[in-house]
């Protein structure tokens, strides 16, 4: 170093020289104890240190992407809850609906059907209620008829005419009345 | 009053000597095995209780492990993580060497331009490698852009040739320079502490106020150099 040099000729740019940072007579120890150094903190880092963080910094990654997918899994599993609970429902209501119509039908036709019935029921009574006026109406006029008779058998036979059946003047009343119409 | 050089001095702790070549463990080579030591058992410390949800003591590597990731990622693209260990103990080593450097009595290796420059070469070195391996001959290219005529070329090759090489130097000068003026500058102002007396108080604050700085700087100057190895590094492995 500055040894070598006489006192007087040690200039500025000569002691700027001088420093021992630009002092190259070191520079096999140095580069080699910085190799050494360097590539046995290398070895410790890439062994060591950068595994354990990484591992961490992983396993937290793959928790949080992990727990993502689980928040996303159990909405589409809500999603597809819900979508089966409107599916449920408009089933629910459509059937609702269907049996609703089916019901109110077979109340209809059951209407329908009684009243028929009693249409016909009542027709029946009628009928037959007209009938039975008829029956009795035609007795009555039978009773008539045979009360006629036996009153035109009795006349006659007041006024002298004996002998004569009612049958016969039944027969001649029918007669009479034949020609009337 | 010493030279405030004086403390960049290299002393041979335990001279040795390999085939006439001094490599002697020196006072700059102590503070090197101590930024690895003192590194990995900070780190290694911080890692010892390992949580899902990261302790205040994890997050501190794992801060570390997600910034050099990006720096790698935008600088060199993910190819470039094959490189992660490289790098982060580039940057570890460098921050290290820095901060140690700023204890009283301490030595700070990163303002010589020897053992910052071998860790340039050792870097220059990679590059290559890498450029070579990932593009085989092509990698000359480096020297000769493409869409260059080639009349251009006895011109054009030695520039980039030294733009090449000057790239490690830059790297290194840039270090050393801070850290040895950052030095320079507490070494002179604590001169004055002594030399004013009582009015010493004023040098002394102004000393910790620059300590600070300085802190910051080294974590800075560790972050440019690593910053730049990792431009240098996507340079050997894309076109350019």
């Amino acid at each position: 170093m500055s040894e070598g040099f006489p006192q007087k000729r040690k200039s500025k740019f000569r002691e700027l020289c001088d420093m021992p940072q630009l002092d190259f007579s070191v520079f096999p120890s140095q580069l080699f104890w910085l190799v050494v150094c360097f590539f046995i903190m290398l070895f410790v880092m890439s062994r060591f240190i950068i595994p354990r963080t990484a591992e961490m910094i992983n396993l937290r990654k793959a928790k949080i992407d992990g727990d993502l997918e689980k928040a996303a899994e159990i909405k589409r599993q809500v999603e597809q809850a819900l979508e089966k609970y409107n599916q449920a429902l408009a089933d629910a209501n459509s059937r609702a609906a269907v049996s609703l119509q089916r019901t109110k039908d077979e109340l209809n036709e059951t209407i329908s059907r009684r009243q028929a019935e009693l249409t016909a029921k009542l027709t029946a009574e009628i009928e037959s209620g007209e009938k039975k006026i008829a029956a009795s109406r035609d007795k009555a006029m039978q009773k008539v008829e045979e009360a006629a008779a036996e009153l035109a058998v009795d006349v006659l036979k007041k006024l002298g005419f004996s002998g004569i059946k009612s049958k016969d003047a039944a027969n001649a009343l029918k007669a009479l009345k034949k020609d009337k119409k | 009053m010493s030279s405030p050089l004086e403390q960049f001095e290299i002393k041979p702790i335990i001279p040795i000597e390999v085939g006439g070549v001094d490599i002697s463990f020196t006072n700059s080579s102590l503070f090197m095995v101590l930024a690895v030591v003192v590194s990995t058992l900070v780190l290694g410390l911080c890692l010892r209780k390992r949580t899902l949800v990261p302790n205040a003591a994890q997050s501190v590597p794992e801060g570390l492990y997600e910034f050099v990731a990006n720096l790698l990622r935008e600088n060199v693209g993910v190819e470039g993580l094959r490189y992660f260990p490289f790098i982060f103990t580039m940057f570890l080593f460098l921050a290290f060497g820095n901060m140690l450097g700023l204890f009283p009595y301490a030595f700070t290796f990163t303002s010589h331009l020897t053992a910052v420059g071998s860790l340039s070469i050792i870097a220059l070195l990679l590059n290559v490698v890498v450029g070579i391996r990932r593009k085989k001959l092509g990698w000359l290219r480096t020297f000769l852009p493409r869409g260059i005529p080639w009349p251009m070329a006895p011109l054009i090759v030695p520039i980039e040739m030294i733009s090449f090489l000057s790239k490690p130097f830059s790297l290194t000068v840039r270090l050393v320079a801070n850290m040895t003026v950052g030095h320079i500058m507490l070494k002179i102002i604590a001169g004055f502490i002594v030399s004013l007396g009582v009015l010493g108080i004023v040098p002394l604050l102004f000393d910790g106020i620059i300590i600070c700085f300085e802190i910051f700087i080294s974590l800075l100057q560790a972050f440019i150099y690593t910053v730049l190895s990792c431009i240098y590094l996507g340079d050997a492995i894309h076109e350019h």
